[in-house]
């Protein structure tokens, strides 16, 4: 079979398919994490026979978060280990240095956890997210403080890269719905006091805090926030997509109740209607515990095995490209709603799951999640 | 008046962190006349060191605070016998750039070690987490336990220097390390202190602050940053001007995220050092060394 000889990867009987991400350090949860919830469902596929009988093999390259480390991984995988498509992309800045090469090398590409606008707007050919974008949660985050009644609304947030990527979006959709926030703070990442934010915040008389912060940050926010006993409506976003470890870095008992945050999935790790996933995890990682950074992993994976089923039994870089674009009302178990792609628009994951997380309580999914 | 109390408070208890990394930096530099920049590196792993102790392995925070020490001591003790000492005779900037490197090391380790544990590891509050009033203001008691740690660490080393033989010692080879040769300081033995010395602060820093600045592997550099500004401020050889330095970057910060904005919070303190160091370049209480010929 000659045309398959010649696709990078792509042998009789297996597919080779590379991921980057972050193997160490603190963004490991959007790239290692997301990892292991791929590769079970890359292993429950083969245990199936595979796509049109080829197994996947899954290639990991780490990327520490780091966008010079982020083109030294998507360049090794293309060309040294000769992958036949990626899926990954986990800390934004880094996912978007990779962009160009991505782009350059047309090979089709998932990403699934990075949110930065600029990797897929505006689209490249073979580049599609299944993750949430920076615009799409942002909108979210303040069209959720004005469906739950607020009306001083309030913006704390970090300036760096990453935050910008957020807050430019999150300040034009303010303008867009005709809304002033009452206050617009900013935070270093690294801070570790918080007390000028929030008494500026609380002399706002503010009910709604949008926050554009790592958990760190965030943590310091309202632990401060708690001390002052300013607890208004504090929406966050993926970057802080564990509630239950928020509560243990902010420290003080009840202080997150008034927290709201995004997820990409609409389960969290102690629901029973993942327990399938929960048990693969937990199998085949001894030691690691279910995630959700595991099921946005679970997720991806599953878009990226129904394009490449789609892509045929020959598949090409072509064809996967356009199976990809070709993803229409594709709906994923963990996944609040359906997953769409087109040529035009190629952010297709669109729906937020909301969290909220009660003293000794778990983590619980809001009834609002996935419209 | 309420607003600047609270902004006050908020500022010293911020500084008192920076004072913390400020006064190891300060040991360092007296004895060794080199910039330790692995001091934050140093705060970092240590932090981690004291989480598997006092989270993993279950030890209470007393013994946890003594081990971390130890460990911090003998951390510092062994980098400078396998990256320091090998280059003790070479210039200032190599030696420098090999606290550099050491700072790279122990980021590396603690990102293999560490860096899949969690983004950020929550270390336990030692107070309680409650909030309390101290003179009408409310204050997160950890924040207490911090600036009375840092009280604590200055009045020790305070004495070491002044009543203490090897604490002499350290000073008369930070003053003139060559005579201190020729009166029978084993000089090698000092710079050992020394730099043990300043890991065992990083490391008692570390355990104090870890609930307030959380851990993960690159914690170091920016709590080097504003303890080595902290420094300077001081006069990078004085262990008060060290701990002066790091409560006015402290209030600095606050004072202008209150009444000014936030955003200029993390300008705010190196305008006040250039301020400073324009009206006194050697530091708030540092000296201009003058040769007689």
């Amino acid at each position: 079979m000659p045309a398959i000889a010649q696709q990078p990867g792509v042998t009789s009987k297996s597919i080779k398919i590379g991921a980057f991400g972050a193997l160490t350090g603190p963004g490991y949860l959007y790239g290692q994490l997301v990892m292991n919830g791929v590769e079970v469902v890359f292993d429950q596929v083969n245990a199936a026979g595979g796509v049109h009988g080829r197994k996947l093999e899954l290639v990991r390259e780490d990327d520490r978060c780091d966008p010079a480390a982020a083109i030294g991984a998507v360049q090794k995988l293309i060309h040294q280990q000769k992958v036949f498509a990626l899926i990954g992309g986990g800390c934004s800045n880094a996912t978007l240095a990779a962009r160009d090469v991505i782009e350059t090398s047309k090979i089709p590409t998932l990403i699934n956890a990075s949110v930065h606008d600029g990797i897929t707007t505006p689209p490249a050919a073979n580049i599609f997210s299944a993750a949430l974008t920076a615009t799409i949660e942002s909108e979210a985050q303040l069209d959720f403080a004005l469906k739950q009644g607020a009306k001083r609304i309030a913006v704390i947030s970090m300036r760096d890269g990453w935050g910008r990527g957020r807050y430019t979006p999150l300040m034009a959709y303010f303008k867009a719905k005709g809304v002033t926030p009452v206050a617009d703070e900013e935070l270093t990442p690294d801070a570790n006091d918080a007390t000028a934010q929030v008494l500026r915040l609380k002399a706002a008389n503010v009910d709604a805090v949008i926050m554009v912060l790592y958990p760190k940050p965030a943590a310091v926010f309202m632990r401060d926030a708690s001390k002052f006993a300013f607890k208004p409506l504090a929406i966050g976003q993926t970057g802080i997509a564990d509630p239950k470890a928020f509560e243990e870095q902010v420290g003080i008992p009840g202080a997150i109740t008034q927290f709201r945050t995004i997820a990409m999935v609409k389960f969290t790790p102690e629901d029973s209607a993942v327990d399938n996933w929960r048990k693969l995890i937990e199998t085949k990682f001894p030691g690691d515990r279910l995630s959700v950074f595991n099921l946005v992993g679970v997720g991806s994976a599953q878009v990226f095995v129904e394009a490449l089923k789609n892509a045929g039994p020959n598949p090409t870089w072509d064809s996967m490209t356009a199976a990809l674009a070709n993803i229409k009302d594709l709906n994923i178990d963990v996944y609040p709603g359906p997953i769409s792609c087109s040529l035009a628009d190629h952010r297709c994951n669109r729906v937020p799951a909301w969290l909220a997380k009660d003293p000794g309580k778990p983590v619980r999914v809001l009834p609002s999640s996935g419209g | 008046m309420i607003l600047f109390s609270y902004l006050l408070m908020s500022g010293v208890t911020t500084g008192a962190l920076y004072a913390l990394v400020a006064l190891g930096l300060v040991v360092v530099n007296k004895a060794t006349g080199v910039i330790n920049f692995a001091q934050g590196e140093f705060f970092m792993f240590s932090g981690f060191v004291a989480w598997v102790l006092h989270v993993q392995l279950g030890l209470n925070y007393a013994v946890t605070f003594l081990f971390t020490i130890a460990i911090g001591f003998g951390l510092g003790a062994l980098t400078d016998r396998i990256a320091f000492r090998p280059i003790a005779k070479a210039d200032v900037v190599s030696l420098v750039l090999a606290t550099v490197g050491i700072a790279f090391v122990l980021k590396g380790i603690a990102r293999v070690l560490w860096g899949g544990k969690g983004d950020y590891l929550s270390f336990p509050s030692i107070t309680s987490p409650d909030p309390i009033t101290v003179f009408g203001l409310m204050v997160i008691p950890q924040q207490l336990a911090v600036l009375a740690g840092t009280i604590v660490i200055l009045i020790l080393f305070a004495a070491f220097f002044r009543l203490t033989r090897a604490g002499k010692m350290m000073q008369a080879t930070a003053d003139n390390a060559k005579a201190a040769v020729l009166v029978g300081i084993q000089t090698d033995k000092i710079y050992t202190l020394a730099f043990g010395t300043g890991a065992a602060i990083a490391a008692a820093a570390a355990v104090l602050t870890a609930p307030i600045t959380l851990l993960y592997p690159d914690l170091g550099f920016p709590i080097f940053l504003k303890g080595f500004a902290a420094a300077v401020m001081g006069g990078l050889m004085s262990l008060p001007g060290a701990v002066l330095g790091g409560v006015i970057l402290g209030v600095a910060e606050s004072l202008a995220g209150g009444y000014i904005h936030s955003s200029v919070m993390e300008l705010s303190p190196f305008i006040v050092i250039m301020i400073v160091l324009v009206f006194r370049p050697n530091g708030l209480f540092g000296f201009q060394t003058s040769r007689r010929v």
